[in-house]
């Protein structure tokens, strides 16, 4: 069974305090988390920060309870975009994008929504759960990310803090749910700290409440979340199918030794 | 005389195949749960705890959540921990009202569930880390 994963856990400035949040995430039974990197580009201009390396913030890893393995930890970047020209980051190649595993984009207008389901490299699509849906969601574009494996994203934290949001959370997942057909959606917390994280199965139970089925609410949680990974992981391939890696070179005196037709072709 | 089977009874008539479904769900589920706190130190007794549960169902579900039949089974003040039982049919609302619930006056505090289960005995051990020896 694909292990559950938590994607979005802000990344704090005190490490302290991301520590603490990392050991509850598997202390909860969570067996890959995302740091989450927001820019916001409404501020002035930003530039797109290296991500934390989690062998850096945490020495040794928390080990799963249950599991002999310890916790995951890959890195994601959210791009908040209320412009067009904001997305042209994504094109460039000399940025710190390549060095996130995800990336996720926040879309704030009808027509951003749009571009961002048809033609912009991302992973996920965040859905807006503090205030009411700026605009409405058109069978067209969701169809078109779901076949192109983009998912869609609803937090719960909010849900917890306040009771308006709550109202907000519901009817925006609702109506999410209603035009993807319970399809590519998964659910994450924005946790800041560890006690708004809840456990696997609490979220999945709350997927229901969004309207997902029992097994698109759990999928939301583990199989759809392995997904991203691995939709993240072609962008640094080609087509997803090759990869590159540095082959150590061999040693100089055995060439020299060996005729040139006899010498070792460099293997795959 | 040893007649062939012409002098045999037939064979009785085969009964039509059937098919039973049961279909008895469980009336109740149990739910194991913990109140956790940032900073411990809060006292709460089991009266408390149960109108902490019901204004959880209160805030999320409204009055009908509020007035679904909920039950704390035991419940320990030291660890703040009970066993509820819910009938099946309100069982969702009732995870998910603890999952959404925040604070207990003022103070941030979470909801955790440990084990839910139709069968109160389930709760006792965890099958998933069974270990044979």
């Amino acid at each position: 069974m694909a292990g559950f994963a938590e994607l979005n856990l802000l990344a704090l400035a005190d490490r302290k305090a991301l520590r603490a949040v990392l050991e509850a995430a598997a202390r909860l039974g969570y067996s890959t988390v995302a740091i989450n990197h927001v820019i916001d580009f409404k501020e002035k201009k930003q530039e797109i920060p290296k991500p934390i390396s989690p062998s850096e913030l945490l020495p040794s890893l928390p080990i799963i309870p249950g599991k002999l393995k310890p916790i995951k930890i890959v890195t994601r970047l959210t791009l908040v975009v209320s412009d067009p020209s904001h997305c042209n980051v994504l094109r460039a190649t000399s940025s710190n994008i390549r060095l996130y595993d995800i990336i996720a984009v926040f879309p704030k207008t009808e027509k951003l929504f749009h571009v961002a389901c048809t033609n912009l490299d991302v992973d996920l699509i965040c859905i807006s759960v503090t205030e009411k849906l700026p605009f409405y969601f058109r069978r067209p574009p969701v169809n078109m990310a779901i076949d192109r494996g983009i998912y869609f994203e609803v937090l719960y934290t909010p849900a917890i803090k306040d009771s308006t949001m709550r109202r907000y959370t519901i009817s925006n997942a609702l109506s999410l749910v209603q035009i993807c057909k319970g399809k590519n959606v998964i659910i994450s917390s924005a946790a800041e700290r560890p006690l708004e994280l809840r456990g696997p199965y609490d979220v999945a139970n709350l997927g229901l409440l969004f309207g997902l089925s029992e097994s698109d609410a759990k999928a939301a949680v583990s199989t759809n979340c392995r997904a991203i990974l691995l939709h993240g992981e072609t962008r640094k391939t080609a087509c997803g199918v090759v990869y590159t890696m540095k082959k150590p070179q061999p040693v100089e005196e055995e060439e020299e030794t060996l005729p040139a037709c006899k010498r070792a072709k460099t293997q795959v | 005389m040893a007649e062939g089977g012409a002098g045999e009874p037939p064979p009785p008539p085969r009964a039509p195949l059937e098919r039973l479904v049961l279909k008895n769900a469980a009336e109740h589920h149990y739910l194991r749960v913990s109140l956790e706190f940032p900073d411990g130190g809060v006292r709460l007794n089991a009266a408390h705890f149960k109108q902490l549960v019901v204004s959880a169902l209160k805030e999320l579900h409204g009055e009908v959540g509020a007035a679904l039949p909920v039950d704390v089974l035991t419940y320990d003040e030291k660890t703040l921990s009970a066993i509820l039982r819910v009938s099946s049919s309100g069982f969702v609302k009732l995870w998910s009202a603890l999952t959404l619930l925040g604070s207990y006056q003022n103070r941030k505090c979470a909801f955790r569930v440990v084990q839910t289960s139709p069968f109160l005995l389930a709760l006792s051990g965890n099958s998933r880390e069974l270990v044979l020896d």
